[in-house]
């Protein structure tokens, strides 16, 4: 196995972002189709309005927070590009965040590399950042939470948890997992946790193995209401409140509805790869009745209550499997959306038991097969004006039983390791226990 | 006073008709090309030192114009000005949204308009997109263009003032009458509402059985051994 440097591969990744935000600069003033994301102008004019002291929701379609008009307001006095740059720079903060992680649970150094090169040179993230969509900034905000509970900083978690929902509504999903992993007998307030350690040999099922998963279940529902998860809970709830209230008492209800609600009851019938969204144009003349809203969203909510059960103290991979089901199964699927699990990835690779050759090098090929021909069906309809929306549709169940193939590859193959040990208990704790 | 002036008006024909829509996609350019000549009072009298000419294409139901992408277009200085009125969400589908109307601008000089012997040759393209249509049982809906509205709009010699007049120019209907431009844009069909519904939900179901099953089943967990204090 070759041996790569992270530092040469920062580096690398550094000037290939910077190459790329200058390229599409040329790109976007010589040639017809622009290199930058639609969404990045929405972005820039959202800041020009608020630089100028108007509301950034007078530019129509910018649901975000205004948080992101204001990290863009540079963008009006500096540089246009000064987003591209941030963002970019998020990515590759993500690559050092997941060497952090990797480093933290002593995973060889070689293979921490390899599962940065993962993130760094996936194709769809470093256009991601340098084409101007802000989902790089999400990514680094979720792994440094990851990263301040392996320290032991609840409250530091809790801050960023809190900041990073109100920014992006979809790591509202990772609550109840968050709130199972803060068990008492696993993480204290003021107390370094004592985490798992990678091992390359054949694991042996230790003989407390069950009882300690039992043990897991059980004592998180015991201990629902531990100090841990109060703070945890009430820190990032006021967090999220506050900059909420901030944002609603300066844009009114504006910003409520485009920044929160709408992505809250977003249903699009514009083709995606959603396996709904055939079902949604063809229903759009009339109100789904509470009925089948529900039946839609029972498949999802029961898939999420079972993974976090399941999976909740290996906390990176239930992340991930989270993710990647909680996209598969939304209303809506776009591209960008696959960024939110391709930064989770890297932390459960030294831990899966795929080999790349052939079962891994297979999953990417059904998953990105898939992709491949959703998008011919897509480019017929939208580009040749072919009505193909039955075979687009069928395009998306192929797509979706992809999703589903992968995944169940991935939690076969994958070597369940909680990510907190449990601590020694205090002499008070075990006195009570003797008696 | 402002003797009597007449522009006149003509659409050029293209080996498509009149009018025609480029490429074959939810997103074309909609294509006019006018040619604008003058009487000879109006060159004798050379009253006005600047004229625009401003095209207003009133789009039908079922397309839109991205106003974003026209501003694009005039900053690269293709047009003099652009603008949209109207429905400017364009994620709705057509039945819920409402026809929009495009403005496009582009100045000339009454001096450059005498030395064309044949008049003055102007092209305007809208790059379009079309929205969701209505269901349909053929499962193509037809969008039908009218003839745009020409206008042209002069300034006076005179520094200090701001006249300007206002000419309103007409083909007699050249367009409507003679080759309606249609464009038929792909659209959903009511009778698969019922057999999708079910597939979809069948199948959101299937998979979520799997993921379970494979989650709750799975036999082979192991723990790591070792553990570390941070």
């Amino acid at each position: 196995m070759v041996t790569v440097d992270m530092r040469p591969l920062l580096l690398f990744s550094a000037f290939l972002r910077v190459f790329l935000i200058v390229y599409g600069e040329w790109q976007d003033k010589h040639m017809e189709v622009r290199y930058t994301d639609v969404d990045y102008f929405v972005f820039s004019d959202a800041a020009d309005l608020m630089a100028s002291g108007k509301s950034p929701y007078e530019r129509t379609t910018y649901r975000y927070s205004p948080l992101l008009a204001l990290l863009l307001l540079p963008n009006t006095f500096l540089h246009r590009s000064w987003g591209k740059f941030l963002f970019s720079a998020s990515d590759l903060l993500v690559g050092v965040f997941i060497y952090t992680i990797l480093k933290k649970c002593s995973v060889p150094k070689n293979i921490c590399t390899y599962c940065v090169m993962a993130w760094l040179l996936n194709p769809f993230t470093f256009t991601i950042g340098t084409r101007g969509n802000c989902e790089p900034v999400v990514c680094a905000i979720i792994l440094w939470i990851i990263i301040c509970l392996m320290n032991g900083n609840l409250l530091q978690a809790a801050v960023w948890y809190g900041l990073v929902v109100h920014f992006r509504i979809y790591p509202i999903i990772y609550a109840p997992t968050l709130v199972l992993v803060l068990n008492h007998h696993f993480l204290r307030l003021g107390q370094k946790p004592v985490l798992r350690i990678w091992s390359s040999g054949p694991s042996k099922k230790p003989e407390y193995s069950t009882a300690a998963t039992k043990l897991n279940v059980l004592v998180a529902i015991k201990c629902i209401f531990s100090a841990e998860r109060i703070v945890f809970g009430v820190i990032s709830a006021a967090v999220f409140f506050f900059c909420t209230g901030i944002s609603f008492y300066l844009y009114k209800w504006e910003f409520l509805h485009e920044a929160l609600l709408y992505h809250l009851t977003r249903t699009d019938p514009r083709h995606n790869f959603s396996i709904y969204f055939y079902h949604i144009y063809l229903h759009y003349e009339r109100e789904f009745s509470v009925v089948e809203k529900l039946i839609s969203f029972l498949p999802q909510f029961m898939v999420q209550l079972v993974l976090v059960l399941r999976f909740a103290p290996d906390l990176p991979f239930c992340l991930f499997v989270q993710t990647v089901a909680f996209v598969a199964f939304n209303k809506v699927i776009t591209a960008q959306y696959f960024v939110w699990f391709f930064c989770l990835l890297p932390l459960i690779l030294p831990w899966s038991n795929i080999n790349f050759k052939w079962k891994g090098l297979c999953c990417i090929f059904l998953w990105m097969g898939a992709q491949t021909h959703w998008l011919m069906w897509g480019y017929l309809l939208e580009f040749k004006g072919k009505n193909v929306f039955v075979e687009l549709w069928m395009a998306s169940l192929v797509f979706l039983a992809a999703n589903t193939c992968v995944l169940v590859v991935m939690i076969s193959n994958h070597t369940y390791s909680p990510l907190f040990q449990l601590l020694k208990q205090n002499s008070s704790e075990q006195g009570l226990k003797q008696e | 006073m402002v003797p009597r002036l007449t522009m006149h008006l003509q659409f050029l024909a293209t080996r498509n008709g009149l009018r025609n829509l480029t490429l074959t996609s939810s997103h074309r350019s909609l294509f006019a090309g006018i040619r604008i000549s003058i009487d000879e009072e109006f060159a004798a009298k050379s009253l006005f030192h600047s004229c625009e000419v401003m095209l207003v294409e009133r789009l039908p139901s079922g397309v839109f114009a991205d106003p974003f992408e026209l501003q694009h277009i005039q900053d690269r200085g293709v047009y003099g000005e652009v603008a949209v009125f109207g429905d400017t969400n364009l994620e709705l589908p057509s039945f819920l949204s409402n026809r929009t109307l495009v403005e496009v601008h582009m100045f000339f000089s009454p001096d450059g308009l005498l030395e064309q012997k044949h008049g003055l040759e102007i092209k305007v393209e809208v790059p379009l997109h079309a929205c969701y249509q209505p269901l349909d049982g053929s499962g193509y809906s037809a969008v039908q263009f009218g003839e745009p509205d020409v206008f042209a709009r002069c300034r006076m010699e005179k520094r200090s003032s701001n006249q300007s007049h206002l000419f309103v120019l007409t083909s007699n209907g050249a367009i409507s009458y003679k080759n309606p431009t249609v464009w038929k844009i792909p659209s959903g069909v009511e009778t698969h509402a019922g057999f999708v519904s079910i597939v979809t939900f069948l199948s959101a179901s299937l998979s979520a059985l799997v993921i379970i099953v494979a989650s709750v089943f799975h036999s082979n967990i192991k723990l790591h051994e070792n553990v570390k204090i941070s």
